[in-house]
């Protein structure tokens, strides 16, 4: 028998989520007829007596202080309408487990089973059913992994009994039956399964579903990389594989400071007093296009745990999030079918990101939003970490033969079954619903114990290799982790969530908050006491062999027997063809401005431009304390800065600087020059802030669309400029991802490519965060400089042209040869403590960064246009490597930079404007008040 | 100088341990981690120790409540150590969910185990929020904030359920007998209703209390995190003499109170 509690607030307590909905309701979905939302909170408790229940709702569900309960009855009474809406049987609900714990510690024995949810009381005369159709559908309830109670659950507890291993036939398939098998499950081509079909006639049996599950996943473009890996022809001439291009250029430029680069799950660092720091950014575009919520929380949860997986074990510092969304006011008839609002999916990744990362007490310090029409098929959800190790165990361990096989975390359930496979396939108008079982809710209090019994176990040498388990499940952890050795594990040994699960299920399981661990046989009995201490489940699931091959047993009878040789080596090369056609866009009619307040204005309040405050302080920035350079600073907190300077070391003045860049539009117009630009983009928001251009390794994110010829050419050229910019600042890439299948298909054809996103994440040492600067303006009366090389006439792509309606052609072109000496030059001055204060110049141009730096500083400023420039190219290019200064009055700037182009464009000043001269003339006065409203407006208005 | 034994509780999903850790050690105090399972098991006594931080974070997911489970947990099996600690004239230090937690073991406001008399419910923003606020020091009994009274200072709140909330005779009873240290403020100090300066609408802008002791206090803002000057995210704009931590006057003063006692 289930009890149902239902708590509410008292009368005068403020509903704030009730109101919350509400605003949405009115100003998201424009429906007025809702006038007032309580919410409730429903608790179901199963095999528990009422009077336990009862008992449960004083102690522990409901303070008197503020709140009222009712036990089996109904709570809201008066509401229009009342709806209850709860995760769907098998969805992990993070909460029933505290309330078996706290029931047991409160000494009520019995309860097997709970849940908790949410109930709507919707108040108003004038709500139809239509208009509740829409907020449920639209607001309250993600149909992936929510539902509306209509009738109370029976019971809580899941039952079932595993299916049987099934035979795959593969070996009398014909070419039809093949690509029947692998379509909405493989996702692999022709080539690829008649090479497996070709290897089961070799030893003479078919597959179990385990085998081609496992092969598939390992194979998938999400952990196989066949396009990167895959032999490219360029307009007819061979060039080597992208991944190996990028490696050797990491190669050549032997910077002593990497430890390790692309063979761990992050890459690493060297630090200073003994420590390493890594990194590694992930994209979560596929799930948190279909759950965003879910999406966001596991992607940043699975790439918290590549940094706990790097080495034998590293501490999270820090995590970053980047999201690329279409315009939040798009209309509903815009979106393509199968996909959800961008204003939803917003709210969504961010609520996302910020429970997870608040929850692990991880700070989410550096980010960016990007704003375009095309990403209203699929956003892209981009989520980085950084953490930081001793140096010693920085390496990534190797299991010996005889190790123990160690799952720690979180129970397996049917989670993202399909996960790897599924976001390596296009997106489609199915998508929704073939691939629904591919996103979980994340439980991140799991994985904070998890890590805390990690870096204990890592500290008495008891681990010999950790690994992640992501993407493909045990299938994939233990089938690398085995990889050189081989491995046996036992199936019914993995703890489960709820029973029946298939062999082939407990496999390939994606469920989160889970690693694999190899221990030698002596460490196993610490380990597991560590882990009780910290109440994780540690499970011996069977032993690293040395027969080189993959096994697996389920009630003693082998469901998987694969040489990990064809594993791992088997996938053939892909050959791929590459061309890119310059495309042409529509020039602007006209490039002078008209009203300079109104223009600044729509500049600043463009949604590329525009402050994201609002999204940083929901955020917990501040958690571990190590924080010297915040995202915003100066005045009232409203100054926004280029990177995070954190001081990792308590006590210690060493920091480490974390910063990002990207363009979509400029990756469209040109795919070179955009991803220079967002290579130039992340090393200078690094420097601005006082980072050393010597001492800073790079990560690569290629986010395309499903690589046709064209694209695929589009992405060449992207890692040829990757390539380049190594070779000439010596910052190496150390770790990477990419991620091909940015493509909605729909139905009757459509198509629609996102445009191709290369985010580029930078990461530095410096030896004294005390010489660092922020980006607000600190003094009146200082020179404002503009240091570095810039064509202004180079407009395209820039928040400019498109408030002209276009995009251009004519893209910054960066200088390679000049850049590391303008980069060099900013460092020198920012760590000589010259400079006051320095911004660097991306989207909205000068325009944009020297009103963030008078917000920031509660200052004026006077500059005037140099003769002869073009005022709008002069206020508005947007070439990344180029800075804005301050600098105290009476330094000479030519000494502070020395060679490198300085202009001085005037000074700061006491009054709350910005006055721009040309010509001995003013062009205008702007009101700062009037400027900071149109900046802060947007995302104000998203983020309530 | 003998330091001041801490214990620094942990549990599933404290996430400010570390910090706090180091802010008693840095202004003089001994510190153990201690999980609180270890307590349970009698691994660890709290007899041992002198100062008893609960730091902040997450603890259990703050599933039901804030600090909920992590309560009832300490009610139901730690009571009889608590009561011996709070009673033998040590101190306890909660921070945000810490103080959530005290105030729903019923240490806070009234040392009544057990006894909810206050609570701290979600913001009345509905969300989570990370700012700076001022905070003005009250006359109160707080052996945390002596020396401190009437000044102004800095801190970070991080929270989503930090509304100070109780009814009015006990908000009354709080007040007059001095219970306030910290109230959210305007820059000059004046005590603020006003969103942001009041970051989650706290009845009588209350950012923290302590007992009639004033040897337990809570408090949402983090002074952890303000105990070296470049935690603070202006201190490019300090002038040097302004640049003393705020933070770490706090456990300096804990630190003091144990040494002089």
């Amino acid at each position: 028998m289930i009890n149902e509690v239902r708590v509410i607030g008292k009368t005068g307590i403020t509903d704030g989520k009730g109101e919350d909905i509400l605003y949405e309701i009115n100003h998201a979905l424009g429906i007025k007829s809702v006038e007032k939302i309580k919410t409730a909170r429903v608790f179901r408790l199963e095999g528990i007596s009422e009077v336990d229940a009862v008992r449960l709702a004083e102690k522990l569900l409901a303070e008197s202080v503020f709140q009222s309960y009712t036990v089996n009855g109904p709570l809201i009474e008066d509401a229009a309408v009342v709806l209850e809406v709860a995760y769907k049987p098998g969805v992990m609900n993070p909460e029933a487990a505290s309330l078996i714990k706290s029931a047991a510690d409160l000494g009520i024995t019995g309860l097997v089973a709970a849940d908790s949810s949410w109930e709507y009381g919707f108040y108003g005369d004038k709500i139809t059913g239509k208009d509740i159709n829409r907020i449920v559908n639209s607001l309250l309830v993600n149909a992936t992994v929510e539902y509306v109670v209509r009738k109370s659950p029976e019971t809580l507890v899941i039952n079932g009994t595993p299916g049987l291993t099934e035979i795959i036939p593969v070996r009398q398939m014909n070419d039809h039956e093949l690509d029947e098998l692998s379509r909405d499950k493989l996702f692999l081509n022709l080539e690829e399964m008649k090479v497996i079909q070709d290897y089961f006639k070799g030893i003479r049996r078919d597959p179990t579903d385990c085998e081609i599950e496992t092969i598939a996943q390992t194979w998938s473009e999400h952990c196989g990389h066949k396009t990167f890996r895959a032999k490219l022809m360029v307009d007819g001439k061979e060039k080597k594989p992208l991944l190996e291009r990028l490696k050797d250029a990491t190669e050549e430029c032997k910077n002593p400071l990497v430890l390790s680069a692309f063979e761990d799950n992050s890459g690493v660092m060297q630090f200073y007093a003994g420590m390493a720091v890594c990194g590694k950014v992930e994209t979560h575009n596929s799930p948190s296009a279909i759950e965003p919520y879910g999406g966001a929380m596991t992607g940043s949860g699975g790439v918290f745990r590549d940094i706990a997986g790097t080495g034998l074990g590293a501490k999270v510092l820090a995590s970053t999030d980047i999201f690329c969304f279409a315009p939040p006011d798009t209309a509903t008839e815009d979106i393509p079918p199968g996909c959800l609002h961008p204003h939803y999916l917003l709210r969504r990744v961010v609520a996302g990101v910020r429970d997870y990362g608040n929850r692990m007490g991880i700070p989410t310090n550096n980010g960016s939003v990007h704003f375009n029409r095309d990403f209203r098929a699929k956003p892209s959800v981009i989520v980085g970490a950084y953490g930081i190790l001793p140096a010693a165990v920085c390496r990534k361990g190797s299991p010996s033969a005889g190790d123990k096989v160690v799952a720690l975390g979180g129970s397996t359930g049917r989670d993202g079954i399909h996960g790897a496979t599924f976001s390596s396939g296009e997106m489609t108008d199915r998508t929704m619903e073939v691939n629904s079982s591919a996103v979980q809710i994340g439980h991140p209090i799991e994985e904070k114990r998890m890590f805390d019994a990690i870096l204990a176990a890592r500290d008495e040498g008891l681990i010999r290799a950790i690994t992640d388990c992501g993407a493909g499940g045990f299938s994939s952890a233990v089938g690398e982790m085995g990889s050189e050795t081989g491995a046996r594990i036992a199936l019914d040994r993995v703890p489960l969530k709820y029973p029946g699960l298939s062999p082939w299920e407990i496999l390939l399981s994606e469920s989160q908050e889970r690693m694999v661990m190899a221990v030698a046989p002596e460490n196993v009995e610490r380990l597991l006491a560590i882990c009780r201490n910290y109440n994780v489940d540690a499970t011996v699931l069977g032993d690293f062999t040395s027969d080189r091959r993959f096994t697996a047993t389920f009630q003693n009878r082998t469901v998987l027997d694969l040489e990990m040789d064809f594993l791992h080596h088997g996938l053939p090369q892909r050959v791929m063809k590459a061309a890119w056609n310059k495309p042409v866009f529509q020039e602007p009619e006209s490039t002078t401005a008209g009203n300079w307040t109104d223009l600044f204005s729509r500049v600043l309040g463009h949604l590329n431009v525009c402050s994201k405050e609002p999204i940083v302080r929901l955020y917990d920035h501040g958690v571990q304390g190590t924080c010297a350079l915040p995202p915003f600073t100066g005045i009232n907190g409203h100054g926004p800065n280029d990177a995070v300077v954190l001081a990792p070391i308590r006590g210690s003045s060493y920091g480490m600087v974390v910063s990002h860049g990207l363009n979509p539009v400029l990756n469209v117009i040109d795919p070179y020059y955009g991803s220079l630009w967002a290579a130039t983009e992340a090393v200078s928001n690094a420097v601005a802030s006082g980072a050393n251009p010597r001492e800073m390794v790079l990560i690569d994110n290629f986010i395309w669309p499903f690589p046709d010829e064209e694209l695929l050419g589009a992405l060449d050229l992207a890692v040829d400029a990757c390539v380049d910019f190594v070779r000439a600042t010596s910052m190496p890439f150390i770790s990477g991802k990419d991620s091909l299948s940015s493509t909605y298909r729909a139905k009757d054809g459509t198509v629609i490519k996102i445009p191709p996103v290369l985010c580029v994440s930078a990461f530095g040492r410096i030896p004294d965060v005390s010489r660092t600067v922020s980006t607000d303006f600190k003094e009146k009366d200082s020179l404002i400089v503009m240091v570095g090389y810039r064509n202004i006439v180079e407009m395209a792509g820039s928040v400019y042209y498109d408030l002209l309606g276009a995009v251009g052609n004519n893209l910054p072109k960066i200088n390679l040869n000049r850049l590391m000496q303008v980069l060099e030059a900013v460092y020198g001055a920012v760590s000589s403590g010259k400079l006051l204060a320095c911004h660097d110049i991306s989207e909205g141009g000068l325009a944009a960064a020297l009103s963030e730096m008078c917000f920031g500083g509660g200052t004026g400023a006077r500059v005037r246009i140099p003769g002869g420039e073009q005022t709008e190219n002069f206020l508005f290019n947007e070439t990344a490597g180029c800075f804005l200064a301050e600098i105290p009055s009476g330094t000479d700037p030519f000494k502070v930079f020395r060679e490198v182009p300085v202009t001085v464009i005037g000074k700061t000043t006491g009054e709350n404007s910005i006055m721009v001269e040309k010509s001995g003339k003013v062009l205008c006065k702007l009101d700062l008040k009037v400027l900071k409203k149109s900046w802060q407006q947007p995302m104000k208005e998203v983020f309530h | 100088m003998k330091k001041p034994r801490t214990c620094v509780l942990r549990t599933d999903g404290i996430n400010c341990d570390e910090e706090t850790f180091y802010a008693f050690e840095k202004a003089g105090a001994e510190c153990r981690m201690v999980h609180v399972n270890q307590l349970r098991r009698g691994e660890e006594r709290l007899s041992t120790y002198q100062i008893l931080a609960l730091p902040g974070g997450f603890s259990y997911g703050d599933d039901v409540h804030s600090g909920k489970i992590l309560a009832v947990e300490l009610t139901s099996f730690l009571r009889e150590q608590l009561l011996e600690f709070v009673n033998a004239g040590k101190l306890v230090l909660g921070i945000c969910n810490g103080f959530q937690v005290l105030v729903r073991t019923g240490l806070l406001p009234y040392r009544n185990l057990g006894e909810i008399k206050a609570a701290l419910i979600s913001n009345d923003s509905g969300h989570f929020e990370c700012r700076w606020v001022n905070l003005v020091v009250e006359r109160s009994h707080c052996v945390f904030t002596r020396g401190m009274e009437g000044a102004v200072i800095h801190a970070q709140v991080a929270h989503g359920e930090g509304k100070f909330y109780t009814d009015p005779a006990t908000m009354q009873e709080i007040e007059n007998r001095g219970q306030v240290a910290f109230r959210y403020a305007a820059a000059g100090g004046m005590p603020s209703m006003d969103y942001p300066d009041n970051p989650n609408g706290s009845l009588n802008a209350v950012a923290g209390i302590c007992d009639s002791t004033g040897r337990i206090m809570g408090m949402m803002p983090h002074p952890e995190r303000y105990v070296e000057k470049t935690q603070h995210p202006d201190w490019r704009r300090m002038p040097c003499a302004d640049a003393a931590p705020h933070g770490l006057v706090i456990f300096k003063n804990a630190v003091a109170y144990i040494r002089q006692t």
